[in-house]
């Protein structure tokens, strides 16, 4: 009969190399990076301009974001309508994501298409209309967004952390969409010139990735931005100048909630930390996979909830750490106390060596999985440029993971959490979990009304 | 074009095996016939609780340990239920695929002795948490159990929601357990594929070796209730739901034929065509038009009876629920002049985008595990972009007359209670 008493041991390991990433740059400056991935005759490119909502002039909040929007709404020759209709006529996705840090728009097709679909692509970003109309529309949907931000628990309690752990100047103090003061204000001419300033070559790639040659694209760029002679300025970096440190709890007033959601943490790093890597690591263990210490602690010890998680935001800035989750209003009071107890014990003693082993298996491991889609392979060459790390990153990204050693974890962990700093926001029923917050002696509690 | 290969173990369970060596990763994914279509009267949200009590620990794997013994090897696994199907799945590092093999097998084969009353009373609180954090605390958050209940007569499987009732979740037993499992949880009701990288010769031979002693069962019960209904609600059935939200909400949905039958396919070309792209009939007509914040139509692939064919349209803070609906009935009636450009492009953007899912082992996988279990055929996976390409304008239009007009409708409104 079978042996079923234990896991059978792994078979022998099959190797696995990120692929080659050619690496030019045009005359103006703008690079160009191709990475070939055959199978299924797919493609995406993407266009990485280092223009994000950090860029965005003061009381002009979202500007970017909306900016990045109403590059779908049409060129200075082609209608939103006729560019919609020449990209989907070949099958194309297309669309623009805009963050702290960048702007990319982007395209996936049949390779085949490409040489129909990278010159729409260029247009997009080199020749937007800006039609006022067009900008008011996408306008009114972020205003919508907005609103629904005001109103959805989660996004609340990720609102007010960041109001509340950065101070009231500080670049990541709100939302990256803009608020609805700031987003009324914006006109379609605030968008002309923020991207006539912000979007140029200098900084920029092209990052194609799919069934290509990377000869034959770097003659279809060169074609279509080789001559795009805009110089953008430096972009401004965000400021972050955080709070008062000193544990804190607020209580956002929701009443009638049958949960709360809670957001625990504090600023956190930039992605320029020398130790980013061991950071990773301590975050995987605290609350970054299924068993982590706080997803065993809270889910599956206690059954306070369906799922806990903290995170490292990766900015240029230094993004806020952040644990959270949502739970009953009755275990209110007991989730934080966990959350604390877990944040605490890691900052003091560091993952284990077992820990650390099975975290750095995990991540060495699972980076194949992430790199299947041409898509997800884009992404990941938009970071480097995004954040300047170099070109062949990810050529020994698992050996490095690998390498990181239990002392280094440790060090992170000690470095980078501070306990005594943690801010917790609680968006729930304040007469249901107030008084249990108060009993936890954690610090002052303070309570807001929803509309705060 | 996949290459599939098929067999049948001695004790019912089908394999399905779609070599790939592009890259190092193999996913194992399995289907159970069995979804919330087959919950007994007082035990909605069983067969979603049942999903998690599978990762509670089988015979020879400790609790947690299946989750912890993927990760420790850098793969990611995880499991969901819907309403005719639960489905397990891992992608590993390929020389891991006797891992995942061995976890799968386990509780598939051994999975009672591990079960007891202190796990079920935990995974109970998580499931009654996962309801509350995404139903009941979430704006629209139960906007599914409300279509299902209106769309579908109580008689019919889909009448109630794959995540159940708080008061049937918390009366469910050890005993239940024990027989649903028992029913259910059969290799001859499970579909086993996997995708990526590995000798398909050696991994029968291993999947022989882990699952060939498990003891088939009975077939299972015939589904609850009654699930062979007209495409037909009689009338437009209406549901108005004032509170706590942003924005005006409309769900419009009809009974359309199930994903098993031909008249299938051309409700998925007018789904693609109302709704998916910038040149969709509802972007342009209502985002554009800023009729709407957003608008998007979905065909659901089900088989018990009927399936459901659903627009979802958002409005502004300002706009008029009245207006938000009139909006969007008038595209569902619209459809019957959809042209052929439009079917052109809507299939053209389905083959591309189709081909973009399946870069994933993960979704192949998957979809292979879907075919075989509802057509016993998983290699229609690769027959199914061109029965889209042969579908023509006259069905288009006659099944849009015969399934979007609005005695087949049932409309769920969102309104946003103004603060005075």
């Amino acid at each position: 009969m079978t042996d079923r008493g234990k896991p059978p041991p792994p078979g022998p390991i099959r190797p696995y190399e990120f692929p080659p990433v050619a690496d030019e740059r045009l005359g103006n400056g703008m690079r160009v990076r191709v990475v070939q991935k055959q199978p299924l005759g797919l493609v995406t490119a993407m266009v990485v301009l280092r223009a994000g909502e950090t860029a965005a002039p003061a009381g002009r909040e979202g500007l970017a974001v909306l900016a990045g929007d109403a590059l779908e709404g049409g060129t200075t020759r082609l209608s939103s309508v006729e560019l919609a209709c020449r990209l989907e006529d070949i099958g194309a996705s297309f669309g623009a994501a805009t963050g702290w840090d960048s702007t990319t728009v982007a395209v996936s097709c049949l390779a085949d298409n490409l040489v129909d679909a990278l010159p729409l692509l260029a247009e997009m970003v080199r020749s937007p209309a800006f039609d006022q109309a067009e900008f008011d529309r996408y306008k009114a949907q972020r205003l919508a967004t907005a609103a629904h931000r005001r109103m959805d628990p989660a996004s609340l309690a990720a609102d007010c952390h960041a109001r509340s752990i950065y101070g009231d100047g500080d670049t990541y103090a709100r939302p990256l969409g803009g608020t609805e003061a700031s987003l009324g204000a914006l006109e379609a001419d605030h968008a002309r010139q923020y991207a006539a300033a912000r979007y140029g070559p200098a900084r920029a790639a092209v990052v194609v990735v799919g069934d290509v040659e990377s000869e034959e694209v770097r003659q279809l760029a060169d074609r279509e931005f080789g001559d795009w002679g805009e110089q953008s300025a430096n972009p401004p970096e965000a400021v972050v100048a955080g709070r008062e440190p000193g544990r804190s709890i607020h209580v956002v007033h929701r009443p009638g909630s049958v949960q709360s959601e809670i957001r625990v943490g504090h600023v956190g790093v930039s992605r320029f930390i020398e130790d980013y890597l061991p950071l990773t690591v301590v975050n995987l263990v605290l609350g970054g996979s299924f068993s982590s210490r706080l997803n065993l602690n809270l889910r599956e010890h206690h059954g306070f909830t369906y799922g806990v998680r903290s995170t490292f935001a990766a900015r240029r800035n230094r993004g806020p750490f952040v644990v959270s989750t949502a739970v009953e209003n009755s275990v209110t009071a007991a989730a934080v106390r966990e959350i604390f107890r877990e944040v605490e014990a890691l900052s003091e003693s560091g993952p284990t060596a077992d820990e650390v082993q099975t975290a750095t298996s995990y991540l060495a491991g699972v980076f194949p999985l992430r790199m299947e889609s041409t898509g997800q392979v884009a992404s990941r060459i938009a970071g480097l440029i995004v954040f300047g790390l170099p070109v062949d990153y990810y050529r020994d990204y698992r050996d490095r993971i690998r390498e990181v050693t239990r002392e280094q974890a440790m060090a992170a962990a000690r470095r980078h959490i501070r306990p005594r700093e943690l801010c917790t926001v609680v968006v729930g029923d304040a007469d249901a979990v107030a008084p249990g917050l108060e009993d936890l002696k954690i610090g002052p509690v303070t309570i807001h009304d929803l509309q705060d | 074009m996949i290459e599939v290969e098929e067999h049948t173990l001695g004790n019912g369970l089908r394999l399905v095996m779609a070599p790939d060596l592009t890259t190092p990763v193999t996913s194992v994914n399995l289907w159970y016939g069995v979804g919330s279509r087959n919950e007994a009267p007082g035990r909605t949200g069983f067969a979603h609780l049942f999903e998690h009590m599978m990762f509670q620990g089988s015979a020879h794997v400790p609790r947690n340990g299946h989750f912890q013994l993927i990760e420790e090897v850098g793969g990611s696994a995880n499991a969901t239920t819907w309403f005719d199907r639960t489905n397990y799945f891992e992608t590993v590092p390929s020389h891991h695929l006797d891992l995942a093999l061995w976890l799968e097998s386990d509780r598939m084969g051994w999975m009672l002795p591990a079960m007891n009353g202190e796990k079920l009373e935990n995974q109970r609180q998580v499931v009654m948490n996962e309801r509350k954090e995404r139903y009941d605390n979430q704006p629209y958050g139960d906007w599914d159990e409300r279509i299902q209940a209106l769309l579908f007569p109580e008689t019919h499987p889909y009448h109630h929601s794959v995540i159940g009732t708080l008061e049937d979740i918390a009366a469910a037993t050890l005993d239940d357990v024990r027989d649903f499992f028992s029913t259910y949880y059969l290799p001859n009701n499970a579909v086993l594929s996997i995708c990526g990288d590995f000798d398909p010769d050696r991994a029968r031979d291993r999947v022989e070796h882990y699952f060939g002693a498990i003891q088939p069962g009975p077939d299972p019960p015939p589904i609850p209730g009654i699930d062979q209904i007209p495409f037909s609600t009689g009338a437009t059935l209406r549901e108005d739901v004032p509170g706590a939200v942003p924005l005006p909400r409309v769900y419009a949905a009809a009974r359309v034929p199930p994903f098993t039958t031909d008249l299938f396919y051309p409700g998925d070309v007018v789904a693609h065509c109302l709704g998916t792209g910038r040149t969709s009939r509802l972007y342009d007509r209502l985002v554009r038009r800023r009729l709407a914040k957003s608008a998007s139509c979905h065909l659901l692939p089900l088989t018990s009876g009927a399936s459901l064919f659903m627009v979802i349209a958002t409005g502004f803070p300002d706009t008029d629920v009245n207006d938000l609906e009139t909006a969007v009935t008038q595209e569902l009636d619209n459809a019957v002049t959809l042209t052929e450009e439009a079917v052109e492009r809507a299939v053209t953007g389905a083959e591309t985008r189709m081909l973009r899912a399946l870069q994933q082992v993960a979704t192949r996988a998957d979809l292979l595990s879907m075919y075989a279990t509802h057509f016993g055929d998983a290699a229609r996976l690769n027959d199914d972009l061109g029965r889209l390409r042969q579908v023509t304008l006259d069905e288009v239009r006659s099944w849009s007359r015969n399934h979007l007009n609005p005695g087949n409708r049932a409309l769920v409104r969102y309104i946003p209670e103004r603060s005075s």
